[in-house]
């Protein structure tokens, strides 16, 4: 297991290329924010001394945003940077970040190359559940005929027919959310540099606003998009919205933090990446 | 229809970006949350998302040990 202590580190906010720019701002608990440079690439840090940590759901959305304000900037100085995780931490000093700067060089180039220009936008399909079960209902031959079946039967029977009628209702209702999930995503995938299914996956929520978290979600994506596919997207989004039992959300632009591979420790000589 | 950053909605997606994914290195010379499951804990555990992450099996071993140590040290609710 890593050992976690260390006396001097820096935190890593973001990856950008290299340039003139410089970057005045402040991140978490106010730190100022430094740059280190090598190999083409400016590593985005400050200074640390241990990994952060709060039981407080405040603190740490403040240090969140503050996070996401930092690399913001960067990415404003500096074109679209490859965000890193929060509480990410190099042990050392300066010249520590600079060697893993050089020894990641060409794979950090490869992967700002790829996702230059394109930010990452989220979107939420959320439709009218009911509705679309009173539909299947009213529609379906094998469900209307099991419901006259039931209701003529004696009591056990009408226990089974009554569980079979909820069991292909379900089926029926998952079938056509699940089609139209991905009818969904084959049309923003046209549209986008890359999109990413994010399924019935769960976030990472701290109870955050009046966001409603009661809602019927058909589908949920990460978008890679340049600005041109950002304006596609929201046109083919127009369209989506515009049937009254669905409703959309769309945000960003953010940086791609779903985009951003994973980086091992580069000895891996079968990465073909 | 353009994207927002600024609303609720914007803000969940946000805090959902930065813990969950954002690039993860795996290098002796860095230290991140994500991997190392002994740092991090009271950070983890205000998290919302935590519950499904256990119920997935990826913390089973040290949330059990960090809930038994929270609830011994501090007398908290655990849920």
């Amino acid at each position: 297991m890593t050992e976690t202590a260390f006396d001097e580190g820096r935190y890593l906010y973001c990856v950008a290329p290299d340039g003139d720019e410089s970057l005045s701002t402040t991140g978490l608990d106010d730190e100022p924010v430094r740059l280190v440079r090598e190999a083409g690439l400016t590593a985005v840090v400050h200074d640390c001394g241990s990994l952060y940590d709060s039981d407080s759901a405040t603190r740490i959305r403040r240090w969140i945003l503050a996070h996401q304000s930092v690399v913001d900037d960067a990415g404003e100085a500096f074109g679209t940077p490859l965000p890193f995780q929060f509480d990410t931490v190099i042990r050392g000093d300066d010249d520590a970040v600079r060697s893993w700067l050089d020894a990641e060089s060409e794979r950090l180039t490869d992967h700002l190359d790829a996702l230059a220009e394109r930010w990452e936008y989220r979107v939420e399909v959320v439709w009218d559940e009911d509705a679309a079960r009173d539909e299947l209902e009213a529609t379906d031959a094998d469900l209307r005929a099991l419901a006259e079946r039931r209701n003529e039967a004696d009591e056990g029977t009408r226990f089974l027919l009554t569980k079979r009628y909820e069991t292909r209702l379900d089926r029926l209702l998952d079938e056509q959310r699940r089609a139209e999930a991905a009818d969904l995503a084959d049309r923003l995938g046209g549209e986008a540099t890359e999109l990413v299914d994010l399924g019935d996956r769960s976030r990472a929520g701290l109870d955050i606003g009046d966001a409603d978290e009661n809602v019927d979600v058909l589908a949920r994506f990460a978008v890679l998009a340049t600005d041109d596919e950002r304006e596609a997207v929201g046109l083919l989004l127009d369209d989506v919205a515009a049937d009254p039992g669905i409703e959309v959300r769309f945000t960003g632009p953010w940086p791609p933090y779903t985009f951003t591979p994973e980086l091992d420790g580069g000895t891996d000589a079968s990465d073909e990446v | 229809m353009r994207p927002t950053k600024s609303d609720d909605d914007a803000l969940v997606d946000l805090v959902d970006a930065v813990l969950r994914t954002g690039a993860v290195v795996e290098a002796d010379v860095v230290i991140t949350v994500a991997d190392v499951p002994l740092v991090g804990l009271k950070l983890r555990a205000a998290l919302a998302g935590m519950k499904t992450m256990t119920e997935h099996g990826v913390f089973e071993e040290w949330d059990e040990a960090h809930r038994l140590g929270n609830s011994e040290a501090s007398g908290e609710r655990v849920e």
